[in-house]
């Protein structure tokens, strides 16, 4: 196990890394705190078409919505789904790999097998036929990416598993007489921490893709704002190529999601360079 | 070798067979009639009874799960809701645009991606690597529809170079004019993909490349006298192509849930737009007729680029 403290001293040396958890955070805040920032935006608004201005920092959309107060609360649903996501992919495939990495055997191979076999599939269209049937609505879109997402943490897990349980203090756990569920799920979970925290993060960015595309086919929650659903409304509504040309309808949401998928994405490299010192820079 | 084919193929096999299952439990056991999902509600009282019977549909679900994969097994996946048409007809139909996308952006990632990827592991840390990664992080993280956005705002809404959509304008012109415009309808669709696929070639290619120059036979190589180029390319290479080869049939699933998101934008007439089109129809069985057929694709390219590893690497070819 890391030293707590030189991993923290590592993590805030690497820019790339504190980036990541600031746009994170950032985001994560504006989400929490939509009901105070804006109104629920909803109904039908005066102005149409604005472009940027003092009253719609990023224009209105052809409702006359204000796009700003959209992509707020948008990041909201971002974040609920990212959360619930990784909450379903984390309780389903650490311990699957947990328990294939330690018990090898004939379980081992058929979880690994099922691990091999998911990951092969075709993810997006896989989800787009549960959400199809099990009908929109944010939670079950959640959860459809979670039960998609758990197969890559699985294998992760299983691989590091794998490695730490050759290790002697695993060997001296065993022969002090530990039953092996605490070993399992304290000896060698904590020590598999960290390359598990990196692929988290990289289920977080994942699932605000997949929602995101998700929504933009069509498939989202009509009555949740995500930016997927701006975007499908925008494209619905001709707003790229048509004329009049709002572009700022379709700009602000796909930059937020640029953004959040990138600041996870940051987050995740740097802690595995703080995590494998051999990478660090000085 | 021959035992090592067998296993892939069987492997293929297996994660088809579990595709199709998984399809068939999803959308027999959620809470919606099961009849609905198979049997267009319009259709005339006698056709929806024939229907029942050839489904099985009055049985019990693990008998109606033998029907479906024996009429699978003969080519038969159900009546598509819309069209009406047999379901195996429509995706042939619209397979080969597909597949023609596929095969445009795994060429070109893989011609591009390569070489980058050599040439940023020869000095890692250094300019060319660093830009390299910064803007390998940003093609991985773009959403494939904001890109699709932003080449169809520039190139075809603002500079008019490019057709917004579509694979050819109708109707189909004649000889060389028809692929020039079908050439010239496939440039952002597949622009958009590759910009999202070489990242992962990069990246891949980069990380092994640098690996195997740290090797000892790449020291024995350059005390041999040979220069640089040759051993790179010889010696270096050759290793380091491997992982490449294998995200490269990893990276297709990726793809073609990419491709569903570009051909849906750019109106290209592929499977991922048919995909598309039947969620809106819930057109239940072209929806689970499209993800077999793409879940075929990814087996079928896993066992080529396993094969061509294979071919690659003596270790496995003898082994």
């Amino acid at each position: 196990m890391i030293e707590s403290r030189t991993f923290r001293e590592a993590f805030f040396r690497n820019r790339l890394a504190v980036l990541g958890l600031i746009g994170v955070v950032l985001i994560a805040l504006t989400g929490i705190l939509a009901p105070i920032l804006r109104e629920y935006p909803s109904g039908y608004g005066s102005e149409l078409y604005n472009q940027p201005s003092a009253k719609y920092p990023l224009g209105s959309d052809s409702m006359g919505l204000d796009i700003f107060a959209e992509v707020i609360w948008g990041s909201r649903s971002s974040f609920y789904i990212s959360l619930m996501a990784v909450a379903v992919a984390s309780l389903i495939g650490i311990p699957a790999g947990l328990i294939s990495g330690y018990y090898k055997g004939w379980i081992g191979e058929v979880i690994d097998g099922t691990v091999d076999i998911f990951l092969t599939l075709p993810t997006l269209p896989l989800m787009i036929i549960i959400a199809a049937v099990m009908g929109p609505s944010i939670t079950n879109v959640a959860i459809v990416i979670g039960l998609l997402a758990w197969p890559s943490l699985a294998r992760i897990t299983r691989n590091a598993t794998l490695k730490i349980s050759e290790m002697q203090f695993i060997e001296a756990a065993r022969s002090l007489g530990i039953n092996s569920k605490a070993i399992l799920f304290k000896h060698i979970f904590l020590n598999i921490a960290g390359p598990v925290l990196v692929n988290l993060t990289l289920v977080m960015a994942t699932a605000v893709l997949a929602e995101s595309g998700l929504s933009f086919l069509g498939l989202g929650d009509p009555t949740t704002w995500s930016w997927g659903t701006i975007l499908k409304k925008a494209w619905d509504a001709g707003a790229i190529i048509d004329t009049p040309n709002p572009w700022w309808w379709w700009l602000s949401p796909s930059l937020f999601i640029t953004l959040y998928v990138v600041c996870f994405n940051m987050l995740g490299t740097g802690i595995n360079d703080t995590l494998n010192p051999k990478n660090r820079e000085d | 070798m021959a035992a090592y084919l067998t296993r892939r193929i069987f492997k293929g096999l297996l994660t088809i067979f579990a595709s199709v299952t998984i399809t068939f439990f999803i959308l027999r056991l959620m809470p919606a009639d099961p009849v609905a999902l198979v049997v267009d509600p319009k259709m005339g009282l006698e056709a929806q009874a024939a229907m029942k019977a050839k489904f099985g549909l009055d049985k019990p679900i693990l008998e109606q799960y033998a029907i479906f994969i024996g009429n699978l097994i003969q080519g038969d996946m159900g009546v598509s809701f819309k069209t009406r048409q047999p379901v195996m007809a429509v995706i042939q139909e619209k397979m080969p645009w597909t597949l023609l996308l596929l095969i445009i952006v795994v060429t070109l990632s893989l011609l591009v991606g390569i070489p980058v990827g050599v040439r940023a592991a020869k000095r890692p840390n250094k300019g060319f690597d660093r830009f390299v990664s910064l803007l390998t992080m940003f093609s991985i993280s773009i959403f494939i529809p904001f890109l699709s956005f932003a080449f169809l705002y520039l190139l075809a809404y603002y500079l008019k170079l490019l057709p917004t959509g579509g694979a050819y304008t109708p109707p189909p012109a004649d000889g060389l004019t028809y692929y020039k415009d079908v050439a010239r309808h496939a440039v952002l669709p597949s622009l958009v993909l590759f910009i999202n696929n070489v990242a992962t070639i990069i990246l891949y290619t980069r990380n092994s490349m640098q690996d195997v120059l740290k090797e000892d036979y790449i020291r024995t190589a350059y005390s041999k006298g040979w220069n640089e180029k040759y051993v790179t390319r010889v010696h270096g290479l050759k290793n380091a192509l491997i992982p490449t080869i294998t995200v490269t049939g990893l990276m297709i699933s990726s793809l073609i849930g990419g491709a569903v998101m570009t051909e849906t934008v750019f109106a290209w007439p592929g499977v991922g737009r048919l995909i598309y089109d039947s969620v809106s129809a819930l057109d239940y069985p072209v929806l689970q007729g499209a993800f077999l057929i793409l879940s075929a694709t990814v087996v079928v390219t896993s066992i080529l680029s396993d094969l061509i590893i294979a071919w690659l690497d003596p270790r496995i070819r003898l082994g």
